[in-house]
C-alpha cells in the first residue's frame, strides 16, 4: 500500500486533508512549512508522521516548495492533498512537477471505488461537477476544513533544507483584523451598486442590526479599496455557510454565487429585475439597496 | 533577456449552457484572452520597456488558440511575439499537462529569466498551473503580486498581498509570478494596435512529450442548487417590502 502524503504551508487548518487521508489508507504523512509551531499541531492532528522543513527565518513559505516536493517524491505517494490557500496550492504545484503527477483544484469528495481513488470535483468554476478515477500519481486540492481535533502526538523529523533565494524585506500586516466570515450567521455582501467607500457604513448598519458580518463582491477588495481583500465572497475569495446571505448590487455571476451557495437563506436586493442573482435567491427585492437596506435596518430595529 | 507572458484562452462559464448530464455548451459563451491575463501582459510590457527586454506571449490549448483572432487578440495587448502551441490533444487540458507544455515552451524560448500569468483562468481558476509550471522550471512562484521591479543586482524586488496585509520580497534568480487582477490597469488596446498586432512574429510549437497520467472521467452533471424559494417582493412602498422581508426571514427561523 503506497502513501499518502499532505502538504502543509504554514496554516494547520487542515481537518479535512487528514480525513480524507484517511479513507484513502496506508501510511499518512505529513510535510509541513513553517514555523515549528505548526509541525507540531499537525503531528498531533491524526497523522502517522510528520517532516517538517524548519523555521522558515526571512524566506517565504514558497521558497521552500521545490525542496519539499524533492522530498514528496522520494515517498513515491500514489495521492498528496492541499488545502485550497495560496501558499498551500504553489507548494501542491511544486510537488505536481516535481512527481510527474496531475494535478486536481476543487476537489469536493475522494473515495475509494473498488480499489480505485476516485473524485468529485468542480470543473469550470463549478458550473459542472466531474468524477474521476485517478490513473496515477495526483495532488488534489481541496478545502482544508477546521483545525483537526489535538490528539496524541507523531513524531516529528527535522530536514535541514535550502530555501530558493526569495526574502521578505517588508512586511505590513493588515491594520485590524475584520470579522470572521465563517463563523457569521448573517453575511450582508455588497457589490458594484455601491457607489462611494463612504456607503458601506449603510451595509454596515445593517449587519450591526443582523449581528452579523459585511462582505462583498471582488470587484469591492480589487482595484476599490472598499473592503479588504480577504473579505470577498466567491471561487478565489471566502466561501461562506451562514444561516442568512443578503446581497446587495451585486449580479450574481457564477464566480460570486459558488461562495454564497451554501447559506440556508439567499436575499438578492438589485436594480435590474434579470440579474441573475435572482434566480437563485429565496426572497429578491427589485429596488435601490440605497432605499431598501435602510429600510431594513430601520425594520429590524422595530 | 526575455519576459515570458503564459495566458490563456478562453470563455466565461456564466455563458456556458449546462445540460442535466453535465454536458456544457459553450457555443453562446465567446472565448477571448481570458479576463485577469491582460493585466499580467500590461505588467510585462511595463517592466520590460523599463529593462529593455523583449516580452513574449506564450499560450497553449486547443485549436482555438491559434486562429488568427486569438492571435491579434494577445498581440494587441503589447506582446512582441507570440509561441503557441494549438493542438486537438490540448483542448481542454487539464493544469498539470498544460503546466508540462508551457515550461518545456519556457525551455524552449531560452534566455528567459521571468514568466507572468494572470491570477486565475475565467475558466478553471484553479490557481494551478502558475505553481506546476514553476514546480517544472525549478523556480519560486510567488502569487497575488501587486508591483514588480527590476532591483540594481539584476533581482526583482516584488510586491505582494497576503491576507488583507502587502509584503515586499527580493528575488534573486528567476522566477514565476501570478500578478494580482488589480495589479495594474491593462491598455484596450485600438485599431492601431489590432493592426499592428498582425505583423508581429508567431511561432507554432508542438506539443511533445508530457509523462502525467491524467485522471479519467468516469461522470459528469449539473451540480444541484440548493432549491430556492425563488420569492419576489414588490411593491412601492420600501418600508411595507422591508417589513414584509423581516418577517418572512423571522418565520423562517434566519433572525
Ligand atoms: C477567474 C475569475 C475569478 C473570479 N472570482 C470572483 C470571486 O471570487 N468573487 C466575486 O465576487 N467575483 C469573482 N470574479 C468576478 C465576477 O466574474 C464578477 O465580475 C463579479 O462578481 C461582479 O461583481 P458585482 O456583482 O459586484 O458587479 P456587477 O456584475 O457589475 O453587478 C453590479 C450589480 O449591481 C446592481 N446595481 C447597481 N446599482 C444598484 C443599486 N443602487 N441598488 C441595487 N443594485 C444595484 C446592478 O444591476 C448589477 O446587477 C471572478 C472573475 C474571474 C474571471
Amino acid at each position: 500500500m503506497s502513501s499518502t502524503w499532505i502538504v502543509v504551508a504554514g496554516d494547520p487548518t487542515v481537518g479535512t486533508l487528514v480525513e480524507t487521508g484517511r479513507t484513502i489508507g496506508g501510511e499518512l504523512v505529513a510535510l509541513v512549512l513553517g514555523p515549528r509551531s505548526t509541525a507540531q499541531r499537525v503531528a498531533c492532528a491524526g497523522v502517522d508522521r510528520v517532516v517538517w522543513l524548519g523555521e522558515p527565518g526571512s524566506a517565504p513559505l514558497e521558497a521552500f516548495a521545490g525542496a519539499a516536493a524533492d522530498l514528496v517524491a522520494a515517498g513515491r505517494p500514489q495521492v498528496v492533498l492541499a488545502a485550497d490557500r495560496a501558499a498551500d496550492r504553489v507548494l501542491a504545484g511544486a510537488v505536481a512537477a516535481r512527481t510527474g503527477a496531475a494535478a486536481l483544484g476543487g476537489v469536493r469528495q475522494v473515495e475509494t471505488v473498488d480499489g480505485v481513488v476516485q473524485v468529485v470535483r468542480d470543473a469550470l468554476g463549478g458550473i459542472v461537477r466531474e468524477r474521476l478515477a485517478l490513473t496515477g500519481p495526483t495532488v488534489l486540492v481541496l478545502d482544508g476544513g477546521a483545525l483537526p481535533d489535538e490528539g496524541v502526538p507523531a513524531p516529528v523529523e527535522e530536514v535541514a533544507v535550502t530555501p530558493a533565494g526569495v526574502r521578505v524585506v517588508e512586511e505590513h500586516p493588515a491594520a485590524v483584523g475584520g470579522p470572521d466570515l465563517h463563523s457569521a450567521h448573517r453575511v450582508v455582501a455588497v457589490g458594484r451598486g455601491l457607489r462611494e467607500r463612504g456607503d458601506v457604513a449603510i451595509a454596515e448598519a445593517l449587519a450591526v442590526a443582523l449581528d452579523g458580518a459585511t462582505a462583498c463582491s471582488r470587484p469591492m477588495a480589487e482595484g476599490v479599496d472598499f473592503f479588504p481583500r480577504d473579505r470577498y465572497v466567491g471561487v478565489s475569495g471566502q466561501r461562506v455557510t451562514p444561516d442568512l446571505y443578503l446581497a446587495a448590487g451585486i449580479s450574481g455571476q457564477v464566480q460570486h454565487m459558488v461562495g454564497a451557495r451554501g447559506a440556508r437563506i439567499v436575499v438578492a436586493i438589485n436594480t435590474d429585475k434579470d440579474a441573475p442573482i435572482f434566480r437563485e435567491c429565496d426572497y429578491g427585492v427589485v429596488g435601490d439597496l440605497y432605499e431598501v437596506l435602510p429600510a431594513l435596518t430601520e425594520a429590524l430595529g422595530r | 533577456m526575455t519576459i515570458v507572458v503564459a495566458y490563456k484562452w478562453a470563455a466565461n462559464p456564466q455563458d456556458a449552457q449546462v445540460g442535466a448530464d453535465g454536458a456544457v455548451d459553450l457555443s453562446r459563451a465567446k472565448p477571448g484572452v481570458s479576463e485577469y491575463d491582460p493585466v499580467a501582459i500590461e505588467t510585462g510590457r511595463r517592466l520590460a520597456d523599463a529593462t529593455g527586454a523583449e516580452l513574449v506571449g506564450l499560450s497553449v490549448g486547443g485549436p482555438q488558440v491559434g486562429t488568427s483572432m486569438a492571435r491579434k487578440a494577445a498581440l494587441s495587448r503589447g506582446l512582441d511575439r507570440l509561441v503557441v502551441v494549438a493542438d486537438e490533444a490540448l483542448d481542454g487540458a487539464r493544469a498539470a499537462t498544460t503546466a508540462a507544455v508551457l515550461a518545456a515552451q519556457v525551455r524552449e524560448i531560452g534566455d528567459v529569466d521571468l514568466v507572468l500569468t494572470g491570477d486565475g483562468s475565467v475558466d478553471e481558476g484553479a490557481h494551478l498551473v502558475p505553481a506546476v509550471l514553476a514546480g517544472h522550471l525549478g523556480w519560486p512562484l510567488l502569487v497575488d503580486v501587486t508591483a514588480v521591479e527590476r532591483a540594481a543586482d539584476g533581482g526583482l524586488r516584488v510586491t505582494r498581498s497576503v491576507g488583507a496585509g502587502t509584503q515586499v520580497l527580493e528575488v534573486d534568480g528567476p522566477a514565476v509570478l501570478s500578478v494580482a487582477a488589480d495589479a495594474v490597469v491593462p491598455r484596450v488596446p485600438g485599431m492601431k494596435d489590432i493592426l499592428g498586432a498582425g505583423k508581429k512574429p508567431v511561432a507554432e510549437a508542438t506539443v511533445g512529450q508530457v509523462a502525467v497520467s491524467e485522471p479519467a472521467v468516469v461522470g459528469r452533471k449539473r451540480p444541484a442548487l440548493a432549491q430556492r424559494k425563488g420569492r419576489l417582493l414588490t411593491g412601492a412602498d420600501t418600508a411595507a417590502v422591508a417589513a414584509e422581508l423581516v418577517a418572512a426571514l423571522r418565520a423562517d427561523g434566519v433572525l
